[in-house]
């Protein structure tokens, strides 16, 4: 790992390159991963140095890439699958849910597909309906899948050597407004990871937990900003991890605060915010001050111009806490 | 006559390839180099899968499976396409009507046990009958959607080349596999790849009530293979020398590292799609009738029979020990007992995280642990 601060989409090029070098039978596959280094340049250098056998420029179908993965990792390889963008997933929906998910429950345990499946998720960059769409409820709902998303370069070091270490499938969701957007030094050890399920306390509070994952974080920092100038004290945890998700952080802190606002950018209908708020309502009712809100995208398709209306902004997450506080 | 070589068949011959004619005689252009006893294992194998089907039914009636896609009339495709493997070594990438097949390469109890949801089943009795697998026997775990088989194969194949290991990929689907997006993107990338596969179609006309020209527009499955850049071969599917010669010069052809083939054995389904189906509806008694004229078993039996190598009474014996075989096997799988409660949990993850920890706690204080 360089010593200089890295961006995110750096820092799981750089885990890339040392697990590949670390373990031969990591495979690196998916849509442009070689020659052109992947379009976020997330795969790039990675072809000079391993070779067109274990990196892997596949043809232009998300079922063989999503497929040929799961056959690859039943044979003891340990495939790391990109999908350009989440949006476009859907042609492997059926490998993933069929056979990913799947083999190890149905095969009784003989069988497994231990597959690392990569994809730059999120909105905010412009990307109208089709660079943007947010589908993590989608592998939540599908047993036999781990989802985490990574809001900074150490956690996509240490989720995603996770990831391709473990025993599972992994879908490693990358928040793509995230990729450039911060720098920071990622721990240089080797064995440095981030275990699946654990989520982060960003920020200390007393009045209030905000839970988010993904570039949502970055809103959701702000807006515990703003509070504090005005006196209330936010406690921020990121998730990281969708599923399996941190019940034990997040209840010891709505313990302590009484008060919840899940803030994510996906659809609210049925989506992760729902089932933590779901969770907290069913486990944490006798110390609750307030509701658990929920602030998320629309339940619309991702708009291309009023994409920034789209997304949760700081004003509706901190009408959210207010309406909990006031409550 | 010419000695059976790597390249004795042609792609995209005119003709269906055939190696037994109308008399039953041999007709292949090369040697018969099967000595006596593989010719009687091969017949073994055909009628052990008829008698498979029919020990399945007597366990439908009798409440002990609750599912069956016969395989009757896929004997000498699923014989050929067995024998041509390396057992135990080459992989198999199934369907659901191998069970045929899953039983040459694995076993009758391996099989039975997971038909009959039993304790013994290596697969913990998760899915409907007609779904085996095996890591032993190197056969990939059946998932019903049609052709999400095929693109792990594949992998399973780039696998193969990557780890420097001679073990080649058969895949198997049905006619109507051809028409699924996950058979095409494969095909597609496995020329692309050069992996060592084989794409086996049990091409028995009909996708459960639909025909072959309402699949496809082309005059064969055979000729679709031209278009992905590798040979497809058009095989007579009730004629196991054929199915089995072909089959091996396209595996070792494969293991040579000269690429992926398409073999299209036509085959007849003599039942219904499934013990849920009535094939009545969608087609007429004569057309079973004229098929079952070109049975692979019998047609096989006449041309041993003209060979010296069995008779009525020896027939007899075969059947009758394979069937006490098949008997044993089943009430052996009874036998283990049934899937306890905590199956329902184990293998979703490797580890539980804790919500499906709470969920196992939930359903043991409901019904109780086993």
């Amino acid at each position: 790992m360089p010593s200089e601060p890295i961006t995110l989409i750096k820092a799981i090029m750089h885990t890339l390159d040392q697990e590949m070098a670390r373990n031969p039978n990591v495979i690196v596959l998916g849509e442009d991963v070689g020659r052109r280094g992947g379009v976020f340049l997330g795969t790039q250098g990675l072809l000079e140095r391993y070779g067109p056998e274990r990196v892997i420029d596949m043809p232009l179908a998300e079922g063989a890439i999503v497929g040929a993965a799961v056959g690859m990792a039943s044979q003891g390889l340990r495939p790391v699958a990109e999908i350009q963008f989440a949006d476009y997933v859907y042609p492997g929906f059926d490998q993933i849910t069929t056979q990913m998910a799947k083999l190890r429950y149905r095969s009784g345990g003989q069988f497994s597909a231990p597959v690392t499946l990569r994809m730059p998720t999120g909105g905010g960059v412009g990307g109208g309906q089709h660079h943007s769409q947010s589908p993590e409820a989608l592998f939540v709902h599908t047993a036999g899948l781990q989802t985490v998303m990574p809001s900074t370069p150490t956690d996509a070091v240490g989720l995603l050597r996770s990831a391709m270490r473990g025993a599972d499938p992994v879908i490693f969701l990358e928040p793509k407004r995230l990729y450039r957007s911060v720098k920071e030094v990622v721990p240089a050890e080797f064995d440095f990871t981030v275990p699946i399920g654990k989520a982060m306390v960003r920020r200390i509070g007393a009045d209030v937990t905000l839970i988010s994952y993904g570039a949502c974080m970055l809103e959701v920092a702000r807006a515990a900003d703003e509070m504090a100038r005005a006196g209330v004290s936010a406690e921020v945890i990121d998730l990281r991890s969708l599923l399996p998700w941190d019940r034990d952080t997040v209840f010891e802190s709505i313990t302590k605060t009484g008060r919840a606002v899940i803030v994510a950018e996906a659809p609210g209908k049925a989506s992760v915010a729902s089932e933590i708020a779901a969770s907290i309502a069913e486990s944490c009712l006798d110390r609750l001050r307030a509701p658990p809100m929920r602030v998320t995208g629309f339940d619309t398709p991702y708009p291309y111009a009023q994409d920034k209306l789209y997304l949760p902004s700081v004003t509706r997450i901190l009408n959210a806490a207010k309406y909990a506080i006031d409550y | 006559m010419a000695t059976w070589q790597d390249d004795s068949f042609e792609a995209f011959s005119e003709q269906s390839i055939s190696l037994i004619d109308a008399s039953d005689r041999w007709c292949g252009a090369f040697d018969l180099d099967l000595d006596d006893s593989t010719l009687i294992g091969f017949y073994e194998d055909l009628l052990r899968m008829r008698l498979l089907d029919e020990r399945l039914n007597t366990l439908l009636r009798t409440g002990k499976t609750s599912f069956l896609a016969p395989c009757s009339g896929h004997e000498a495709a699923q014989t050929g396409i067995g024998r041509a493997m390396r057992r135990h070594h080459d992989w198999l990438f199934p369907y659901y009507r191998d069970q045929g097949l899953a039983v040459l390469l694995s076993s009758a109890d391996e099989v039975l046990a997971q038909f009959q949801a039993s304790c013994s089943d290596r697969n913990k009795a998760r899915q409907m009958p007609g779904h085996p697998g095996s890591d032993q026997a190197h056969i990939f775990t059946v998932a019903s959607s049609i052709a999400a088989q095929i693109p792990p194969a594949v992998g399973a194949a780039m696998a193969k080349q990557i780890q420097r290991s001679d073990e080649v990929v058969v895949t198997t689907f049905g006619d109507g596999a051809t028409s699924e997006g996950d058979w095409h993107t494969a095909m597609n990338l496995a020329a692309v790849r050069k992996a060592p596969i084989v794409f086996a179609c049990e091409n028995n006309g009909y996708a459960i009530s639909v025909r072959l020209a309402a699949q496809t527009a082309t005059a064969t499955i055979a000729e679709k293979a031209r278009a992905y850049g590798m040979p497809g071969y058009r095989v007579d599917g009730m004629d196991v020398l054929a199915c089995h010669y072909v089959m091996k010069q396209v595996i070792e052809r494969a293991r040579r590292g000269e690429g992926p083939a398409l073999v299209d054995m036509a085959v007849y389904r003599y039942g219904p799609h499934s013990s849920s189906d009535d094939d009545s509806v969608y087609r007429e008694a004569d057309e079973v009738a004229a098929w079952k004229k070109r049975d692979p078993i019998d047609r096989f039996y006449r041309f041993l029979a003209a060979r010296e190598l069995i008779d009525e009474g020896a027939d007899k014996a075969l059947r009758d020990r394979i069937k006490g075989e098949l008997a044993a096997a089943s009430e052996r799988a009874g036998a283990a007992g049934t899937a306890p409660v905590e199956w329902l949990f184990d293998d979703v993850l490797a580890e539980l995280p804790w919500h499906l920890v709470d969920q196992r706690e939930l359903l043991l204080g409901e019904v109780g642990g086993s």
